[in-house]
């Protein structure tokens, strides 16, 4: 096995089994690790205090305890986490941090410290005006909270310095993977959907000075070896994650490469950079000010631009909308890019997904039929010629 | 010779076209994927073609079981095969729906018959082929007879269940609180009209609308959808084997 497949392979065992990747971590590093649910928390004080944090991005396990907080109704990862918080997969975990994004999160929130009482419960409540004054400062506030609550854990003081020294391996963790982010639709084989997403997913359970060093091999691998063809059509992903495998799966099987993404779970994590603020707390909380994402209050609603930008940037063919089903945040910025893309005449495909899916056949005439649309020309009038160039 | 095979969930369709794509023949048999509905109708094709197997170039599979049936030469999903059909049928077609056993689609063409843009059901059976079944079997009417039922009413009785497992249990509390049949029976055909007319809703019709599937074979529907979306229908002549068609279409282009 070459070098470039076994970085590609241990990345994928880290990302297809979690529990283990995060144990073998404490031990070698002998790190506490606290839990950070989603979208978005301050990885960078857990680091800084010396603990290691960890991604919680629910699974695909069945549901039999969660039902007793969550709703059949309510999104498939926060069920997901409080389902594998009451059977133990978590319990390495010292504490978790649950911040406040969504209806859902609110309800967790309180949830948690009732269903999964062996875990210390660490919330954070965001502001909704980021980008003002009071909402910098209320921000600083909320982190100093949380950075006391770590405190207390290790008995350690949390200082500025290493703060800052925190702040500078995120921002260059953040470079590292958006480079492999820009260059994996020049890899559409070797990088396919499924493998882009385990790499990238990885990041979660590692300690981000290891991944980061990890993620720079592969880059210096990939650049030995010539970039591939596409044979279908290319397009950007938006909503919360891409998943499951058996999903990814489809895009692969149709010649579908991800040129770009605006997911949640990816890209929205690591493209905003730190850019100002006089201290530590501050830079965190303006370049939380800056990052756009649908949990986050978006008064010139955005999202249709970035899209659209990305869609020319990346010369891409259209966009597959991944959908978390019961996702209110994402459903309520649907129709307004939905417009602006019509408008540029962009292709979409809706696909309504969640996390555990009994079958996805569905799926699989829409992505088929998707492709078949956008490369209908040549599917339509030239038959066979145009075939074997699309590889249909 | 060309063969088009559309395995749908609940009926097998082949359609044969000679080298001048005309049609040489149809066949339909109701029982869809994972039977042996896929071969039986091929056999029954070529026995009214008066074809053996050989004799066919190139065969595209379409529908549901499109993967699972290994004689194919090319799968092509079902969306892209009704529109193709459709607009061979139809030339000045904008807009084709298409309701088969288990799902609904509306299709979106240009002036060249290319998909401009399509929506699918979501998973659940709400305006399908599958509501009517399920309609016409508490309502105790084979379901062939189930428009003319419909046609005897005297008033709607309003379904309002989406779902069509809460529908079956409202229409059973209706009957079993008097309501008549045919009455019952014109509000299951609104029913479906109105949940097919909302799926449209999302991408838009434009006319000239033509209808595919089996669910066209019901006339009351077909009125009832006209009336929803505003627009004539125009149902494909033979609409359950549309997919078919458009899918020996595609064969014969593929073998070019």
């Amino acid at each position: 096995m070459s070098r470039l497949h076994k970085i590609i392979s241990e990345l994928e065992e880290i990302s297809t089994h979690p529990g283990r990747a995060v144990r073998k971590q404490m031990e070698k590093t002998g790190k506490k690790a606290v839990g950070c649910f989603p979208y978005y928390t301050p990885e960078e004080i857990i680091y800084a205090a010396g603990m290691l944090p960890v991604g919680m991005w629910g699974g695909q396990s069945e549901i039999k305890q969660a039902d007793t907080y969550l709703q059949s109704f309510c999104c498939s990862i926060m069920r997901e986490n409080l389902e594998q918080g009451m059977s133990g997969v978590y319990d390495m975990l010292s504490a978790v941090i649950i911040p406040t994004y969504c209806d859902t999160l609110k309800c967790v929130c309180e949830n948690w410290k009732v269903a999964v009482p062996q875990i210390k419960t660490i919330p954070m409540v965001y502001p909704q005006n980021r980008a003002t004054s009071a909402g910098v400062a209320y921000m600083t506030d909320e982190y100093r909270r949380v950075i006391k609550e770590l405190e207390a854990m290790t008995g350690a003081e949390i200082t500025e310095t290493e703060l800052l020294k925190s702040i500078a391996l995120y921002e260059g963790y953040r470079r590292t993977i958006r480079k492999f982010v820009a260059i994996s639709g020049h890899y559409p084989k070797t990088l396919n959907a499924r493998v882009r997403h385990a790499v990238i997913k990885a990041g979660f359970f590692c300690d981000k000075k290891n991944y980061s060093t990890m993620i720079g091999e592969l880059l210096s691998e990939l650049k030995k070896v010539p970039s591939e063809k596409s044979e279908g059509i290319r397009v950007v992903l938006t909503g919360i994650l891409a998943e499951p495998d058996a999903l990814l799966d489809l895009f692969d099987e149709n010649g579908v490469t991800i040129v770009a993404d605006d997911l949640a779970q990816e890209s929205r994590q690591f493209r905003t950079s730190v850019d100002m603020g006089e201290n530590a707390l501050e830079m965190l909380a303006y370049r939380y000010a800056i990052q756009e994402c649908s949990l986050l209050y978006d008064e010139a609603k955005r999202r249709g631009t970035l899209l659209k930008d990305l869609v020319k940037d990346n010369r891409a063919d259209g966009v597959v909308i991944v959908m978390m089903k019961f996702c209110d945040p994402e459903e309520f910025d649907y129709p307004i890019y939905k417009k602006e893309l019509e408008e540029e005449g962009i292709p979409m495909l809706y696909l309504e997904i969640e996390q555990k899916m009994d079958s996805v056949e569905q799926l699989r005439t829409r992505i088929q039929a998707f492709t078949e649309m956008v490369m209908h020309k040549s599917l339509f009038y030239n038959g066979k010629e145009n075939d074997d160039v699309h590889g249909y | 010779m060309y063969m088009g095979i559309d395995i749908g969930s609940s009926s097998s369709k082949a359609v044969i076209l000679d080298k001048t794509r005309r049609i040489l023949a149809s066949a339909v048999v109701n029982t869809g994927t994972g039977t042996q509905g896929p071969e039986k109708v091929v056999e029954t094709a070529l026995a009214l073609a008066g074809l053996f197997p050989e004799d066919i170039l190139y065969r595209v599979a379409t529908g549901y079981g499109r993967m699972l049936y290994g004689k194919a030469d090319r799968q092509i999903t079902e969306i892209s095969c009704h529109a193709r059909g459709a607009a061979y049928l139809v030339p000045e077609a904008g807009t084709i729906i298409d309701i088969g056993g288990q799902d609904a689609k509306i299709i979106r063409v240009d002036r060249d018959g290319r998909v401009e843009n399509f929506v699918m059901n979501d998973k659940c059976a709400a305006g399908t082929g599958r509501f009517i079944e399920v309609m016409a079997r508490i309502l105790d009417c084979p379901i062939d007879q189930l428009a003319e039922l419909s046609t005897r009413a005297t008033e709607e009785i309003a379904i309002s269940s989406t779902c069509t497992v809460f529908a079956e249990s409202e229409v059973i509390s209706q009957l079993a609180s008097g309501a008549k049949r045919e009455n019952v029976a014109k509000g299951a055909h609104h029913s479906i009209a109105m949940r097919v007319a909302g799926l449209g809703g999302r991408i838009g019709i434009r006319p000239i609308v033509v209808m595919t599937g089996g669910v066209a074979l019901n006339l009351e529907i077909v009125r009832a959808l006209e009336s929803e979306i505003g627009y004539r229908i125009v149902v494909a002549e033979n609409p359950q084997a549309t997919g078919a068609l458009g899918a020996a279409l595609y064969a014969a282009e593929c073998n070019l």
